[in-house]
């Protein structure tokens, strides 16, 4: 391992007595073991941690009318059929966890495989999937900001506030400002808020449906609709290409489950822990995504008129509209359900692109100033701003080209995880080739999951970019004749190909694969 | 002796250090510089494995802690940690009980304009749970000899004797001359009794602490006769108590010994409200002693001292 610079050095130099180097070496030593805090985290521990990175009751009012628009009343078989790409990815990316833990994940584990190039595409794939995310998930908040000062105050025309362009703008950059600033001084939310968090966000989604199937057996539904078993056929979907964008938007419900996995030094049992959190996670996901699919199916039906999960006017953001109805005065529980989870998703999430950020400063791939760790609260100082610089400029971009922005964030989001996740999978098979045939194990988790889950999502990667040409794609939002998601996505990565060359021509070390090196 | 540092790489750090040095030189003390980071955790979304970060992390908190050691002379002896945990004050502390330290030194926060001092949210923190006694230094403060005065802040509560004992027996060690202050908040007409009142209390008080003090002090007349020759006691009053902090000369080479507040638990450290303004206007490090603390090892002169782990 030659590109091993994130070990801690224990050496030291400033010792001023010899009598005191032998000690000082000793407790260094015991202390950066004392660092990982080993046998913290208990399954349910676990649990919470993964159900809060995927931020349900968020995720399902960013996806779920952007899916419902593709893939109609099969959501349950694609939210089910969407699961399975997510998984093969993950084991492989287990695999590179424990192989070479590092802050970089997608570009270290890609340019060790493949070489500095596509390293650094992975990497940048992953910031632009996190920035992107973190201007939607701003958005988000600021919608139900407004929706709850409406309920709270009983005026409708306040949650109207957030169509006026330039009062949503200014709103979703102080929000996008204060999770920068409170991420950047290295604050954190604490278990027991996350504990708190995540079980109101289950009971409102529980309330939610059972409320939604309420209304479908006493009649009073906005459009009742007969579950049938279709609705669980992924084959039933119309077009392939309906197909795999909703695969792409359903991996993207799932994004953050893979952290269970991982988790494994600091779980109260390595062995069985991470394994155990991730299916209890994945069960308690899938049978609230599956029952909160069903109850609004049920209530709204696919109308594209008024309430209908298929009118576009409410596929930004479904329970903003749907809550009211459904739950009538009790609505207010769900915009402060998605108002917190997506205000703390927001600042736990700019972790991950300042992260990123901070292992390419350090392997010379960006300019050195990205490298910064702030020395008073100890957090990616420059990547941290950089990202909410980013994630402030790709909203505005966005807000004031598209007539939903919130429904093509998530789609060149969904497009995004695909293609970083994708090359992540493959950099597991290429890096592990040597070893994939030494045993069952190996094969499976190094070679045949990854394999196939990588090029599943490339598949859908490239399916969904051909297809968001089509200036009639996503919300209908388009320039120049090409589809409005095709530029977003396509432009993000030709941005970073841009800057990838500038990189190479600023500091070519990196990319002559001299800083971190290929293979084992 | 044993001096925990909270260091962290920034002005704040360095003034910690540059008074660990002071503090150290006069009584032979080694130095633990600790430098806290954050315990890394999991983010939302795109996962940041917790152990890269912490990787980079420790990678730079060892860089940044051998350039601390670098500030400290090669006479004090001083040794680097890095410690793991969310809340800064509770590592200290932590470390300080561990380590057997016999003194907390930290920097005041570097963001007051206008104030000498201004208590940092880690500062205050550890002064409201500290069982050992905190230094604060200064915003700035740049001198690395030996101390050449102690003065005393003295209350009028219950616990100032044994704050008393505490600064005799720092000033004996370290050879220095000790300053009882009293400072006063008044206005106009009574001021001149109240003036002679405290100062009357002052006297007796560390007539009381001389005498019968602690009984390593009252064991060796001759060092009593020294210190009590080395005396003085100033009362100093002004409108507030920091026209009063004004009013007094401060030698470069100073430090303020002041008790924690009654409101304190047990032997933990509490800042009162007098004490809090007293911070705000003082040009000298400020030393803040829990109530009820007692100086280890009294009357080992500077000389003579060696470190405790030396001798392990």
């Amino acid at each position: 391992m030659s590109a091993d610079h994130a070990t801690p050095n224990p050496s030291h130099t400033g010792q001023h007595t010899g009598q005191n180097t032998g000690q000082h070496t000793e407790q260094q030593h015991g202390l950066s073991e004392k660092g990982l805090k080993a046998g913290s985290v208990g399954l349910i521990g676990a649990v919470v941690i993964g159900i809060s990175c995927i931020a349900p009751a968020y995720t399902l009012t960013a996806a779920l009318g952007p899916t419902v628009a593709e893939v109609g009343v099969q959501l349950p078989a694609i939210f089910l059929v969407g699961f399975v790409p997510m998984l093969l990815v993950a084991f492989g990316y287990r695999e590179l966890n424990n192989a070479m833990p590092d802050a970089g994940t997608s570009f270290t584990w890609a340019s060790r495989a493949f070489g500095p190039w596509i390293g650094w595409m992975g990497g940048w794939g992953l910031i632009a999937a996190t920035i992107i995310v973190l201007s939607n998930l701003a958005a988000v908040a600021v919608d139900f900001f407004y929706l709850m000062l409406a309920q709270i105050f009983g005026n409708p025309e306040l949650a109207d506030l957030t169509t006026n362009l330039p009062l949503n703008i200014a709103t979703t950059l102080v929000f996008i400002a204060l999770a920068c600033w409170i991420s950047y001084r290295g604050m954190e939310t604490t278990k027991s808020v996350q504990y708190v968090l995540v079980g109101f966000q289950l009971l409102v989604l529980a309330w939610f449906s059972i409320a939604a199937f309420g209304h479908v057996a006493n009649g009073t539904a906005f459009d009742a609709t007969a579950i049938s078993p279709d609705w669980f056929n992924p084959f039933a979907v119309g077009s392939f290409s309906a197909f795999a964008a909703g695969v792409s938007l359903s991996i993207f419900i799932y994004w953050g489950w893979d952290v269970t996995l991982t988790m494994n030094e600091e779980t109260k049992n390595p062995e069985k822990t991470p394994g155990r959190a991730a299916t209890i996670t994945v069960l308690v996901i899938v049978i609230i995504y599956m029952t909160v699919a069903l109850a609004t199916l049920s209530y709204a039906g696919i109308g594209d008129t008024g309430l209908g999960a298929g009118n576009p006017e409410n596929q930004g953001s479904i329970f903003a509209v749907l809550a009211g109805p459904v739950m009538g005065p009790f609505a207010i529980l769900m915009s402060l359900a998605i108002l917190s989870s997506s205000a703390a998703s927001l600042q736990s999430t700019f972790v991950s692109p300042a992260r990123t950020l901070l292992s390419m400063g350090h392997y010379q791939a960006l300019p050195q100033k990205f490298g910064r760790i702030s020395p008073t609260y100890k957090s990616p100082s420059y990547a941290t701003i950089a990202s909410a610089v980013a994630a402030a400029a790709f909203y505005v971009i966005t807000r004031t080209t598209s007539e939903n922005a919130l429904w093509d964030t998530i789609t060149a989001l969904g497009m995004m995880i695909c293609f970083y996740y994708g090359i992540t999978a493959l950099a597991c098979v290429w890096f592990f080739r040597a070893e994939a045939f030494s045993g069952a194990r190996a094969f499976f988790f190094k070679f045949l999951a990854p394999l196939l889950g990588g090029v599943i999502l490339l598949v859908m990667f490239f399916k969904t970019a051909y297809d968001s040409m089509d200036p009639a794609y996503g919300s209908g939002s388009s320039i120049g004749g090409v589809g409005l998601v095709f530029i977003l996505g396509m432009g993000v990565i030709l941005l970073g190909v841009v800057l990838m060359l500038v990189m190479a021509k600023l500091r070519p070390e990196f990319f002559r694969g001299k800083v971190l090196t290929r293979g084992h | 002796m044993r001096y925990v540092v909270g260091y962290s790489a920034n002005a704040r750090g360095h003034d910690a250090v540059n008074l660990a040095v002071s503090l150290a030189l006069g009584r032979g003390a080694s130095l633990d510089l600790v430098l806290v980071v954050p315990e890394v955790q999991h983010s939302g979304h795109a996962i940041a494995p917790k152990a890269g970060f912490e990787n980079l992390l420790n990678e730079q908190a060892q860089e940044w802690l051998d350039q601390a050691l670098a500030l400290v002379p090669s006479s004090v002896p001083a040794q680097a940690h890095i410690r793991s945990h969310d809340s800064d004050a509770h590592a200290l502390i932590e470390a300080a009980e561990e380590l057997g330290a016999d003194m907390l030194i930290i920097g005041a926060t570097s963001t007051g304009i206008f104030k000498r001092f201004t208590i940092g949210s880690v500062a205050s923190a550890l002064l409201h749970a500290s069982t050992v006694p905190v230094a604060l230094a200064p915003h700035g403060y740049y001198r690395k000899e030996a101390l050449t005065r102690i003065s005393c802040g003295l209350g009028t509560r219950a616990g100032a004797e044994k704050l008393l004992d505490f600064a005799l027996g720092m000033a004996s060690n370290r050879d220095v001359p000790l300053r009882v202050v009293s400072l006063l908040a008044l206005d106009g007409a009574d001021a001149a009794d109240s003036a002679d009142a405290a100062r009357e209390y002052a006297a007796k008080c560390l007539a009381d602490a001389l005498s019968a003090g602690g009984p390593e002090v009252s064991g060796e007349a001759k060092a009593e006769a020294q210190v009590e020759a080395k005396t003085e006691i100033v009362v100093a009053h002004g409108r507030s108590i920091e026209e009063a902090v004004d009013s007094l000369d401060w030698e470069d080479g100073e430090v303020l010994l002041i008790g924690s507040s009654r409101l304190a638990k047990g032997r933990s450290i509490f800042l009162g409200s007098t004490a809090g303004r007293i911070l705000r206007a003082l040009p000298v490090p400020m030393i803040v002693v829990p109530s009820g603390y007692e100086l280890k090892q009294l009357n080992h002169s500077a000389s003579s001292d060696t470190p405790r782990e030396a001798q392990q």
